[in-house]
């Protein structure tokens, strides 16, 4: 008896049960579209946050952070200078496996337009050109600082969108460089005007003029809010002059940034970078290397323990469609007996009644695995609407693959018994069964 | 050579510690284009007997032969494909299934005969057709009558063009005119043939064969040779 004959067969048994079929086919059918949702949302979790961590700068991101040296280092911890611009100037001249190498000092003062209006106190940042590139900035209009500002000690300045919007709310993004802004007091020139930076479904609803959602988290606040200018501006403008014997150099960093440039070799560049600041810090150590890797590495791993939680909710729930449907068969060979006598009179092999049982519940599970799809689509769209975060879910096709051949399996599974049960049927007395 | 050939058969059953002796030491021999009916009380061994020959079941001891195939110590599968080939059912019951149409019916053996489904429909169609139910290819057995039903039958036993027409009872639950009909369409396929081989207990049906077996506590005590 060919695979088709079987299928037919199973087939035509469901079709005349519809109900019942349909009742053993609903724990395969929640099974396989809450498999699906599971593993959509997980993947949109972690997409979400790939797409996010890329925009915050990325895994070749290295932040040289400031720690409290170990009890050893104690009683020497102040020959260390801490991080300072020597840092910088020493990486970038010694570690060459680090592409950019970004200090900054944020401090906080009044920013207000030329004639002294819309004056508010805002963080200021001096940075170094390669602040661009390690903050992902992009240009909307004008330019970024060059090292050519840092040189000249230039009164430039580069400003978030949402300042340009605060500042002037009237103006187009267009007219705002070239503009005057007093930092401080000090009349700076806006060189250029940054991007704005928003997620994806920001933008969309910003186009469709719907309302912006206030309630969420904006990750990118701090960054649409930035006012940037020349590291050594800052320094000569702000810092210098309270302790004559202060030098530039000298000067203790809020942020030193790193970017790897090959991320094939970022155990060895994060080992230069190490070496190099031994050096400096005279071999205090009161520094540390913060990677994105062990950010990233904790979101997979509570990504996976989702997906794993959800995955064995879903698939014990598989399980139990796969125990209905062995009841089922159970209950609907015991009604057959008859018909399998006959079968087995006119020439059934026992594997023939095996084969007819197991590919009617393999077929059960298999028209619930493509209900389960089916609710998975609407599962999925409810989870859009309700979803609190930009996580949207992300259908696969790998995931719907999985979960309709893990229904199958459990189809397969749970015919087994009764398949096996119905072909040791004895042809004499089945055909006497009334 | 005989069609089938039984010699010193016995089929014992175990009942608890309890032996009991279906079948004791029976031999025979059918063969080809005979029309044979088997006769005898009820617990004679005259089921036992009819599922022997029928390829529905192996004796414990003995030797058995159906069209060739040693059979004493034959598989589920070995009994199924002889089964198959070689033999047609006709039950007292009918042992329609309710829910195939009178097409879907007769090819069922083709089926596990493994016949391509085309040449399937069409075969079954003639066989159903030959048997005058040209007109009633679509229906249910629910929609036939009795004689109706046991036609279907035939033509699900003639189907495969097997060498053995077996019958248990055939005309068991119909009434006498659409059973006469019905003995009718045996003996006119014995002509064309094929082996008959009846089991009744009705001595009128029994007396329009050629030989009577008749068997008795496990024993033949008439009709052992042709």
């Amino acid at each position: 008896m060919s695979f088709l004959v079987a299928f037919q067969i199973g087939l035509r048994e469901i079709l005349s049960h519809k109900f019942r079929s349909f009742l053993s086919m609903l724990g395969i059918v929640l099974g396989v579209s809450s498999l699906i949702a599971t593993m959509a949302l997980t993947r949109g979790i972690e997409e979400g946050t790939r797409v996010f961590m890329q925009q915050l700068g990325g895994l070749e991101l290295v932040s040289v952070v400031g720690k409290e040296p170990s009890r050893l280092m104690y009683d020497f911890a102040n020959l260390s200078p801490g991080r300072t611009v020597r840092d910088a100037v020493a990486i970038r001249r010694s570690a060459g496996l680090i592409s950019h190498v970004s200090p900054e000092i944020a401090f906080t003062t009044v920013v207000a337009r030329e004639n002294g209006g819309g004056a508010e106190r805002r963080s200021v940042r001096g940075v170094y050109a390669d602040h661009f590139v390690i903050g992902m900035h992009e240009i909307a209009h004008g330019r970024f600082l060059t090292p050519l500002d840092g040189e000249m000690g230039t009164r430039c300045a580069v400003i978030g969108s949402t300042i340009a919007s605060e500042l002037w709310p009237e103006t187009p993004p267009t007219d705002i460089v070239g503009r005057i802004i007093l930092i401080g007091g000090s009349p700076f020139q806006i060189v250029g005007l940054l991007t704005r930076y928003e997620r994806e479904e920001d933008a969309l609803a910003r186009r469709a003029r719907k309302p912006l959602q206030s309630r969420r988290w904006d990750p990118f606040r701090s960054k649409n809010q930035s006012v940037l200018i020349p590291f050594s501006t800052m320094f000569h403008e702000f810092r210098s002059g309270a302790f004559p014997e202060d030098s530039m150099d000298s000067l203790r960093l809020d942020v030193l940034a790193l970017r790897v440039g090959d991320l094939n070799h970022f155990r060895a560049a994060l080992e230069q970078v190490r070496a190099v600041l031994d050096t400096t810090h005279r071999g205090v150590d009161d520094f540390d290397l913060e990677t994105r890797e062990d950010w990233f590495d904790r979101v997979e791993s509570s990504v996976r323990a989702a997906r794993l939680s959800g995955g064995l909710i879903s698939a014990i729930s598989l399980i139990v469609g796969g125990i209905g449907i062995m009841n089922i068969m159970l209950a609907s060979i015991s009604e057959r007996v008859r018909e399998i006598g006959i079968r087995l009179a006119v020439g059934a092999r026992p594997r023939d009644i095996f084969w007819q049982i197991l590919v009617e519940s393999m077929l059960i599970s298999l028209i619930g695995g493509m209900l389960g799809i089916l609710a998975s689509l609407g599962l999925i769209e409810i989870l859009k609407l309700i979803s609190p975060t930009e996580n949207i879910p992300i259908l696969t096709a790998g995931s719907i693959v999985f979960s309709v051949a893990f229904a199958v399996v459990a189809g397969l599974m749970s015919g087994l018994y009764p398949a096996t049960k119905a072909s040791r049927l004895n042809p004499i007395s089945a055909l006497r069964y009334e | 050579m005989s069609l089938i050939l039984l010699e010193d058969i016995s089929k014992i059953y175990r009942v608890g510690d309890q032996e009991i002796r279906a079948l004791d030491g029976v031999s025979l021999r059918v063969e080809e284009g005979e029309f044979v009916s088997i006769i005898g009380p009820s617990g004679s061994g005259k089921s036992t007997l009819m599922h022997l020959l029928g390829c529905l079941d192996t004796p414990t001891s003995g030797r058995m032969e159906v069209c060739g195939n040693d059979l004493s110590h034959a598989s589920q599968d070995e009994l199924a494909i002889v089964r198959n080939r070689e033999i047609g059912f006709v039950f007292q019951s009918f042992n329609l299934l309710s829910r195939l149409d009178v097409v879907s019916n007769v090819e069922l053996p083709l089926i596990y005969g493994g016949v391509p489904a085309a040449a399937r429909r069409a075969r079954a169609r003639q066989a159903a057709t030959d048997v005058g139910l040209g007109d009633r290819l679509s229906n249910r057995p629910a929609q036939l009558s009795g004689g109706q039903c046991q036609r279907v039958a035939i033509a699900r036993a003639l189907v495969n063009n097997p060498r053995i027409i077996f019958g248990d009872e055939p005309t068991g639950n119909l009434d006498s005119e659409t059973g006469n009909m019905i003995l009718r369409v045996f003996e006119d396929l014995n002509a064309a043939g094929k082996t008959i081989i009846l089991v009744t207990h009705d001595p009128a049906i029994a007396a329009r064969s050629q030989r009577i077996i008749e068997i008795r506590d496990g024993h033949i005590v008439r009709g052992q040779q042709p």
